[in-house]
């Protein structure tokens, strides 16, 4: 009888401490399972080559690049990439050609720090590692059917050459197109070539200014938004697109909205400091906006309220 | 949940139970301060009550730690390289615990970060009780006690530890190295005990509710409080290092002194430092101190939250016991909350 007693006792011991164990959490706050080997680092950049350079102004230089592996960067107008020279670190740059030419796509790059400066003194056939693209460019499939209204300042036009050339390539989808493009000095304009070219096809209306008389110029002077006022433009169809440094946003914006353009029908791309376009090390962040993940194209009535933003 | 009863002297044998396994990382006094160090027997440990003045933040997230290697000139090469091994950390605070979940969420989230979350992954962590000094004020944000995010927690009952079981990988390392009885009701009831006595000792306190923090901030924006502090702020990023929900970093490249190879490094960076959102042009989209110091206050209170939905400032105070002016994140807030009111009255 003692026995018996003595087995039930065991089992009723094991059963408790079966559900004990059963009430004990296996579920960690993340799912840490063995699939984290699994993923690769997000930081292993793509090895590249230059193929061209070309220079446009004095400070910038257009540079044609190859990936290696052949493919292609699969980017949308408006994205840019994390561009790296082993020992001078990396950068966040914009990509300027538009998608679908193969493995090779371009970059327009301003001497202006480190990073820049060395890939200057780069020449063609030497290598160069990305990553990316990263971020949100501009809606190409919803400018369908608009007239477009091309805003841009000194070295805003190279994320925006682009889309303009994404634009050309299916002419026929989009209404009419301005291009407004203001630059400090005569020797700065980018791309003057093609410029001169999108113009003479007739197929994009295009204006240049530039902020202060110069006596090599002899077209309009003044800042970008004095083109605007005597702009004929459907507002009920234009959509406008901005680029240009910080401190230009605020007037383009007003005098887009004395042209009765909606927050919603303008798209502005913003500059900020990047380190890792993965949206985890906090430079570009706008209050709870990443601008490396959410943009950085950006519709304006998304960011109208954005503190800081603008 | 299973809760054991532990020894104070089955503590010892537990750590060198898991030093067979791990490097074991615990609260030690360094130059006279408490913080975490690499301990290789369990008297090196101090298991104080008290706050330490690093989090173990860096276990997880290094201050420095390379992302990739390369390789310049004919076999040139790219490696990516992860820094992981088997390690516990041993004492725990509960605020640290609610922060290493804020950082588990940051590095997963979108793009997963497979640096931190394979140390994470190899990461044990055993929390203990502690008791809060004049800086801490957890009780104010929530996080005075966890429920999850540790695989064991030992609660000092005096005479021992109640040992909470948090996860499968926690109870086996229990069952494994250490003997343990099942603690008894009246054991149980002196963690509550201690729980109900900690909550009594906070000095530094948040006067209004955790849950209202989040919109405070967001009203004042435009209050004069930014001015003042940003007035006496020396910009020396000491508050961004100690706290242990800051991870914004930089990376950079460093190499060898004949240029054959080098390494991409991660390193930390602080929202409160003047070039953090300088660009390459010379625009710094924060200016000034006051800004800076406004986006670190909003950062713990207000944007994060709207990103991963908890408050960001888990009240361990190390940030006002380290600034060099004594800003007390708990004080602006409190005068913010004062101010808030004033508007509405």
């Amino acid at each position: 009888m003692s026995l018996l007693k003595r087995q039930i006792k065991t089992e009723v011991k094991k059963m408790r401490r079966l559900e004990d164990e059963k009430n004990i959490s296996t579920s960690q706050p993340l799912n840490l399972s063995s699939s984290v080997f699994d993923i690769t680092s997000p930081y292993i950049p793509r090895l590249a080559r230059i193929e061209r350079i070309t220079r446009l102004t004095e400070k910038e230089r257009l540079f044609t690049i190859a990936i290696e592996d052949g493919k292609a960067l699969g980017h949308q107008p408006g994205q840019f990439i994390m561009l790296s020279i082993p020992g001078f670190g990396e950068a966040p740059i914009s990509v300027s050609s538009p998608p679908d030419n193969g493995n090779m796509f371009e970059l327009c790059v301003r001497a202006v720090g480190n990073l820049t400066n060395a890939l200057h003194n780069l020449s063609k056939g030497d290598r160069i590692w990305i990553r990316g693209p990263y971020g949100k460019g501009f809606p190409v499939e919803s400018l369908k059917g608009k007239d477009l209204l091309f805003i841009s300042g000194g070295i805003g036009l190279v994320p925006m050459r682009s889309l303009i050339k994404t634009v050309l390539s299916e002419r026929l989808s989009y209404g009419r197109a301005n291009l407004l493009y203001g630059v400090k000095a005569p020797d700065e304009i980018l791309f003057r070539d093609e410029l001169s070219q999108w113009e003479r096809t007739g197929t994009i209306n295009i204006q240049i200014t530039i902020d202060k008389p110069h006596p090599a110029w002899k077209g309009h002077t003044g800042v970008v938004t004095t083109l605007l006022p005597p702009l004929k433009i459907d507002e009920t169809k234009t959509v406008a697109i901005v680029v240009g440094p910080p401190v230009m946003y605020k007037y383009v914006i007003m005098s887009l909205g004395d042209k009765r353009i909606a927050g919603h029908d303008i798209y502005l791309s913003l500059e900020r400091r990047m380190k890792c376009g993965l949206g985890k090390c906090g430079h570009c962040q706008i209050n709870s906006v990443y601008v490396c993940q959410e943009g950085p194209v950006f519709r304006l009535s998304d960011i109208r309220y954005l503190r800081e933003a603008i | 949940m299973n809760y054991r009863f532990l020894s104070k002297k089955g503590v010892a044998s537990f750590v060198t139970g898991l030093l067979k396994e791990f490097r074991v990382y615990g609260p030690v006094k360094k130059d006279g301060f408490p913080m975490y160090g690499e301990i290789t027997s369990p008297d090196e440990l101090h298991l104080l009550h008290t706050p330490t003045h690093l989090s173990p933040k860096h276990y997880l997230f290094p201050q420095r730690e390379t992302l990739l290697r390369f390789k310049n000139g004919e076999n040139h090469s790219i490696e990516p390289t992860v820094e992981a091994h088997d390690q516990a950390l041993f004492g725990v605070h509960s605020c640290d615990i609610h922060a290493i979940r804020l950082m588990d969420m940051v590095f997963a989230y979108g793009t997963p970060d497979v640096n931190y979350l394979k140390r994470r992954e190899k990461t044990v962590i055993i929390g203990i009780d502690c008791l809060p000094d004049k800086h801490c004020f957890c009780k104010s944000v929530n996080t005075m006690t966890v429920d999850s995010g540790f695989d064991l927690f030992l609660h000092d009952i005096g005479s021992g530890f109640v040992v909470e079981i948090g996860t499968r990988k926690g109870n086996d390392l229990l069952y494994k190295h250490a003997k343990t009885k099942k603690a008894t009701a009246g054991e149980r009831a002196k963690m509550a005990e201690f729980k109900n006595k900690k909550a009594e000792l906070f000095i530094t306190k948040i006067n209004a509710e955790a849950s209202t923090l989040p919109l405070l901030y967001s009203g004042s924006y435009f209050s004069p409080v930014w001015e003042k502090i940003g007035k006496i702020c020396y910009g020396c990023g000491s508050c961004n290092n100690v706290c242990p929900t800051c991870y914004c970093f930089d990376v950079r490249d460093d190499v060898t002194l004949n240029l054959t190879e080098g390494g991409r490094y991660r390193v930390w960076d602080g929202c409160t430092l003047e070039d953090f959102a300088k660009v390459a042009g010379g625009h710094n989209f924060r200016k000034t101190r006051a800004e800076r110091l406004r986006h670190r206050f909003n950062r713990k209170f207000q944007y994060q939250v709207d990103k991963f939905g908890g408050l960001f400032c888990v009240g361990c105070g190390r940030c006002i016991r380290t600034c060099l002016v004594n800003i007390n994140i708990a004080e602006v807030t409190n005068e913010l909350i004062e101010e808030t009111n004033k508007d509405r009255s």
